[in-house]
């Protein structure tokens, strides 16, 4: 498929299926937000003023105050940079590190192959939440190593999906061809294979994107997450749910809120790729 | 099906095991390693009390071991696991094995109601999208299953006590397998739902099945998702096959070929994606467990985490890597049986 | 077919039999209910030995049900409730006792009519033997008992079965209550020696799953880590005017997460909670279905935390500045929900007025001040240090440290703040890694000497701030050991005004315990161990 008939597919698909151009919009809002919006927030998201802790939402701060009279609202959009931030860079991190270890093996075959493929083996059949956990518990709960942690469990399925479409595309004639014109084994690997794979393994890294997001607010929820005071969706979410009893339900509702919407549109795009990019499953 | 592939797939699952004690050993090693990287020391946790100095200290690191170096450590550990001992939990005061023997089916159970859950849901919703792909439904489906991927477990857990339980109050309440006034059955397998049966205890039953609903609707919720996607992927590819559009030509009823032939081998890619659902959902319910006080697995090694508490979490974990690897096997067999060319590669 | 009208009238019986049995269950659940005090925590319970290492606090306060000691609190009337009174020691296993003239001797004579649970007496043999234990065997209880100078087993004599002196080095002013808190549990020992082994010579792996006590409630199933389940002893002699304790039977539940636990307290399903966060409290109260029963823990104690021995803390000025710049109404109000006793504002200058520990200080938020004296202490600028708390205390640690990072960037100091997996925090407190973190503390003791000795002496764990004053160091021994109260009061002041000016540590406040319990349940008492006492309580 040319990049131009892809383009023209993606049109079609995008025009046929609301739901993914949906998608695709709040993304790109969503990233909007990520970017200007803590340059246009009202109040400062660290400032607390607990005389008026805890306030429903009102014209002042349209998204209500928490427990130290934060503003919800300014803490929710400055959040979106570091929930963006951890899930694209725990992503991409797993991705490059995955896609070539994959390729590799996919590629070379034999020995490396047989030892890489033993230790992903370890790495699957471990809880990987509880991994993470482990991880984050073993390293200190800074942004940096919930990254890595989300990356590492992450990583397996990566080097599966990256060596099982190498080892498809192995004995291709193009393959062949850049072997022959003198590319040596790393380039064809880097400069061939591993961007010939890519628009399959858009489709993993759009979703994992929302579970990585996913994993950790879940690290948050048993104190295993971002430090504090840093505004992050998780976080607020899981300090939120101790004041759903009391009908305090912003807390929880507005964090809770973007979160779901962010995790919904990363899923629903990867689900649109799929059909842009698979043209079997679009009959 | 003849004697001689029956032995082939024996020997398949023998050679399958055997390569994947490896992995199962790596897993011990990793875990233990990781466990000692953990910067918090058990001895100092467990010292508690006024003036407990660095002879308390010291008499509880002895006793757990840890004042040889590592590598005997772990070849004493290694050597334990071998006869079965997986050591001591500091936070219960019990045997390790012990724990995970009476806490596993706890676990168990409420996976496989909530898997059963998710797939009486996905299954006719994947169908249902699969026949109309594109469609108002096809949309409708997609989204409200992906809905479910996206509100993290403790929140939706959260959310169906305060609805069902504080406010309704049509839930009981949200505090393990069963609750306190109803007698548990005599315990024969563990899995309470069972047990009360064979007991022909109604009244466990009822009261242990009404226990399960909101926790394995939360658990459902989170794998509607991949289930129903791949029921669909996979119908679609069979409805597009030749011998379904043969049947159609043949003028057989829509419901019987798409129930008949179509669901029928649409199903295979469906029990493989289970099958590592399970294995997921199993390890990674920890937070369901610790939302509703449920006795099992995961939360225990969550507790023994926090507390750096080093047995648990090394037994939990291994517990899990062999269930991970038998359910793979397992679904190998199954797809050995349903599907001969497999078996005699 | 055709029915005898004998074979009627038999199958009519068996019709109104089997009504009957469908009927009953209902009422019999209503009355056993009426009858069961459900206790729903979020720790748990890991050993039925309270002196076992790694013992959890809950486990503390069930062995207070199930074993007896010779010596309990009494208790008095605060406001609508009870707390124990730690100045007030009645007997339980003790009818009497006699303290010699010169304090050296307590001669304890024992109930004549105490039974353990399997039936046979309690004699002063068996004291003997679980005093030997508590004072020989590597346990939680040597290191406790020490504090009442209690530590050898020859100070345990019996004269006659049911009399049993006590003889001591000096005369201790803690001796007694240190036979009134958990650990000197009193044991069968004819059925623990039973279960005793050459390595294990005080049964302590038995003891661990298995109770041999003389105690108010016989264990009749435990999952731990789970529930325990408590039926009554019916012969239970040595209570409170020799009553027997109110339910037949007592559930203590682990339920991790807060929000359920006040769900079911709020919706009937348990009776009694007493670990909700401060922040679910004023909802509870406001809703009105739920008593709630409000105790400052004068035994109990948030401290902010400076190490002394690390630079920049080292500094007394530094402290002093940082203890200027925190923000205390905020915190108090903020992270506490205003549920305590603040202790700031102290009008005293120089001496207190009252020989009392842990008492108001003289130090409030003032910020001019905070940068003077760190201009004096050399740092105009400020500097960057680093704020602890752990994961178990983060509902109020982690709104608290959010306000402490704000404030003190006011006065130029950055702090970075770090939250830390239980067991990893109290790896760095005790290997005193840690500048400047939070803490909370409880003593068992109440005496204002005890706190002295314990948090700011020595190298222990518990010497929190690294503390090391000798004025401290000699005055809290000599107080340990003055029976004169108007001399020990003066010791006591004496050392409050040095804490105050060297500030190795800020006292924060004394958090209440807010013990949230149904409508129904009458009596709780607030005891030194901060867990429920399942024999103080009632259903109206």
């Amino acid at each position: 498929m040319s990049n131009a008939t892809l383009m023209r597919h993606a049109g079609f698909v995008l025009r046929s299926n609301v739901v993914t151009a949906i998608a695709a919009g709040a993304a790109l809002l969503l990233v909007l937000t990520a970017i200007i919006g803590p340059l246009v927030i009202r109040y400062d998201p660290h400032s607390s003023n607990v005389s008026i802790a805890l306030q429903p939402p009102s014209a002042l701060h349209w998204f209500g105050t928490d427990q130290l009279g934060r503003d919800v609202l300014a803490r929710v959009v400055t959040a979106a940079r570091l929930d963006l931030a951890i899930a694209v860079l725990a992503v991409s991190l797993s991705f490059v590190v995955g896609a070539f270890i994959g390729a590799l093996c996919g590629y070379a075959g034999g020995r490396i192959d047989r030892w890489v493929g033993r230790f992903v083996d370890v790495l699957m059949a471990f809880p990987l939440f509880v991994l993470a956990m482990a991880m984050v518990a073993a390293l200190g709960n800074a942004v940096e190593n919930i990254i890595y942690a989300t990356a590492i469990i992450n990583l397996p399925f990566y080097i599966r999906f990256a060596r099982a479409e190498v080892n498809v595309r192995r004995g291709a004639g193009w393959v062949e061809a850049a072997r022959a014109s003198g590319h040596s084994h790393f380039e064809v690997v880097t400069r061939y294979l591993i961007p010939n794979v890519l628009p399959a393994m858009a489709v993993q890294i759009s979703l994992n994107l929302g579970w990585a997001i996913l994993n950790a607010a879940g690290l948050s929820f048993i104190g295993l997450g971002v430090t504090p005071p840093t505004p992050e969706w998780g976080i607020m979410v899981a300090e939120g749910a101790r004041f759903i009893t009391q009908g305090k339900w912003w807390l929880v509702g507005y964090p809770g809120l973007a979160l779901m919407l962010t995790v919904l549109c990363f899923n629903l795009l990867g689900d649109g790729l799929r059909d842009i990019l698979d043209p079997r499953m679009r009959q | 099906m003849k004697p001689r592939a029956l032995g082939l797939i024996a020997r398949r699952t023998g050679r399958r095991f055997l390569s994947s004690v490896p992995a199962l050993v790596g897993v011990v090693v990793f875990t233990f390693i990781l466990m000692r990287v953990l910067p918090g020391d058990p001895a100092v946790f467990f010292a508690s009390g006024p003036n407990a100095g660095k002879a308390e200290i010291e008499a509880i690191r002895s006793q757990m071991g840890l004042d040889k170096p590592m590598a005997e450590q772990l070849f004493y550990y290694v050597r334990d696991i071998g006869t079965g001992n997986l050591g001591r939990s500091l936070t219960t005061g019990q045997t390790v094995s012990k724990d995970l023997a009476s806490r596993l089916p706890a676990s168990l159970e409420l996976t496989f109601v909530a898997l059963a859950l998710a797939l009486t849901l996905a299954i006719p919703l994947g169908v249902l999208a699969a026949l109309r792909p594109g469609s108002l439904v096809d949309h409708g489906v997609r989204l409200l299953c992906t809905l479910g991927v996206c509100v993290p477990t403790f929140v939706s857990g959260l959310l169906l006590i305060y609805c069902f339980y504080y406010w309704l109050g049509i839930a009981p309440d949200p505090t393990g397998r069963l609750d306190v006034f109803t007698t548990e059955p005599p315990r024969i397998t563990g899995f309470l739902l069972i047990d009360a049966l064979a007991a022909g205890d109604w009244e466990a039953w009822s009261a242990a099945a009404r226990q399960l609903v909101l926790p394995a609707a939360t658990m459902a919720l989170f794998v509607l998702a991949p289930l129903a996607r791949i029921t669909r992927a996979s119908m679609l590819a069979v409805l597009g096959s030749d011998y379904i559009r043969t049947a159609e030509g043949l003028g057989l009823s829509r419901p019987r070929i798409i129930i008949g032939y179509a669901l029928r081998n649409g199903l295979l890619p469906v029990l493989t994606i289970a099958g590592i659902v399970f294995s997921t959902m199993l390890g990674a319910n920890v937070l369901v467990e610790k939302v509703f006080s449920w006795p099992g697995v995961a939360a225990y090694a969550l507790d023994a985490l926090l507390s750096s508490d080093y047995a648990p979490v090394q037994g939990f974990v291994l517990l899990m890597a062999t269930i991970f690897v038998i359910v793979n096997l397992t679904i190998d067999v199954l797809y050995g049986i349903a599907d001969p060319r497999i078996g005699m590669e | 077919m055709l029915f005898s009208r004998r074979q009627i009238a038999f199958l009519a019986a068996g019709l109104l039999a089997s009504v009957s049995f469908l009927a009953n269950p209902a009422a019999v659940t209503a009355q056993t209910r009426a009858e069961t005090l459900r206790q729903v925590t979020g720790g748990m319970i890991n050993t039925l030995d309270p002196t076992a290492p790694g013992s959890t606090r809950e486990s503390f306060g069930l062995s207070m049900s199930t074993y007896d000691r010779l010596f309990a609190f009494d208790r008095k009337k605060n406001g609508d409730g009870w707390i124990f009174d730690f100045n007030s020691i009645r007997g339980e296993l003790a009818e009497s006792y006699k303290i010699s003239e010169d304090g050296l001797k307590i001669i304890v004579t024992l109930r004549k009519d105490a039974t353990f649970h399997d039936g046979s007496p309690v004699t002063a043999d068996d004291v003997k033997w679980s005093l030997d234990r508590a004072v020989t065997a590597k346990s939680l209880a040597g290191p406790q008992l020490t504090t009442g100078s209690l530590d050898k087993a020859d100070q345990f004599k019996v004269i006659d079965p049911l009399t049993i002196e006590i003889s001591l080095p000096k005369p201790d002013r803690l001796a007694m209550p240190n036979l009134a808190v958990v650990y000197p549990i009193i044991i069968n020992s004819k059925v623990a020696k039973q279960h005793a082994t050459p390595e294990d010579p005080w049964a302590q792996a038995w003891l661990k799953e298995n109770t041999a006590g003389s105690g108010a409630y016989i264990v009749e199933s435990w999952k731990p880590g789970e529930q325990v389940v408590l039926k009554r002893n019916e012969n239970w002699k040595s209570g409170r005017e020799g009553k027997l304790a109110f339910f037949k039977r007592v559930i203590a539940q682990t339920i991790p997460e807060a929000a359920t636990r006040a769900n079911l307290v709020e919706r009937g399903d348990a009776d009694i909670s007493v670990d909700l966060p401060s922040s679910d409290v004023p909802g509870l109260m406001e809703r009105g279905k739920v008593k709630v029963v409000s105790t400052p823990q004068f035994n109990a104690l948030t401290l902010i935390v400076f190490a002394t021995r690390i630079p920049p803390f080292d500094n007394k000025k530094v402290r002093q500045a940082i203890a200027a710049a925190l923000p205390y109404g905020d915190m108090f109000k903020g992270a506490l929900f205003g549920r305590g006793n603040p202790l700031q504002n102290g009008t005293w200058n120089g001496e207190p007025s009252e020989a009392k520990f842990p008492q108001n200080m003289p130090v409030k938020t003032d910020l001019a001040r905070a940068k003077q004296l760190l201009t004096e202490a050399g740092y105009p600028n400020g500097f960057e240090t680093t704020f602890s708390f752990n994961v178990g205390s983060a509902a109020t640690a982690e709104p608290m440290a959010a306000l402490i990072k704000e404030s003190l960037l006011k006065v130029g100091v950055k702090v970075d703040i770090q939250k830390q997996p239980d067991a990893q925090m109290s790896t760095s407190v005790t290997e005193k890694k840690l500048p400047f973190f939070t803490e909370s503390i409880i003593s068992w003791i109440a005496a204002p000497d005890y706190y002295f000795r314990n948090f700011f002496t020595g190298e222990q764990r518990w010497n929190y701030s690294s503390w090391n004053n000798p004025d401290i160091n000699s005055l809290s021994q000599a107080a340990r050991f003055e029976t004169n109260q108007a001399k020990y009061d003066e010791i006591i002041k004496k050392m409050v005004a040095i804490e105050a000016d060297e500030t190795p540590v800020v006292l924060l406040w004394q958090p209440n315990q807010d013990a949230v319990m149904a409508p129904s349940i009458e009596d709780y008492t607030y005891q030194f161990h901060r867990q429920v006492d399942f024999r103080d309580m009632l259903r109206k």
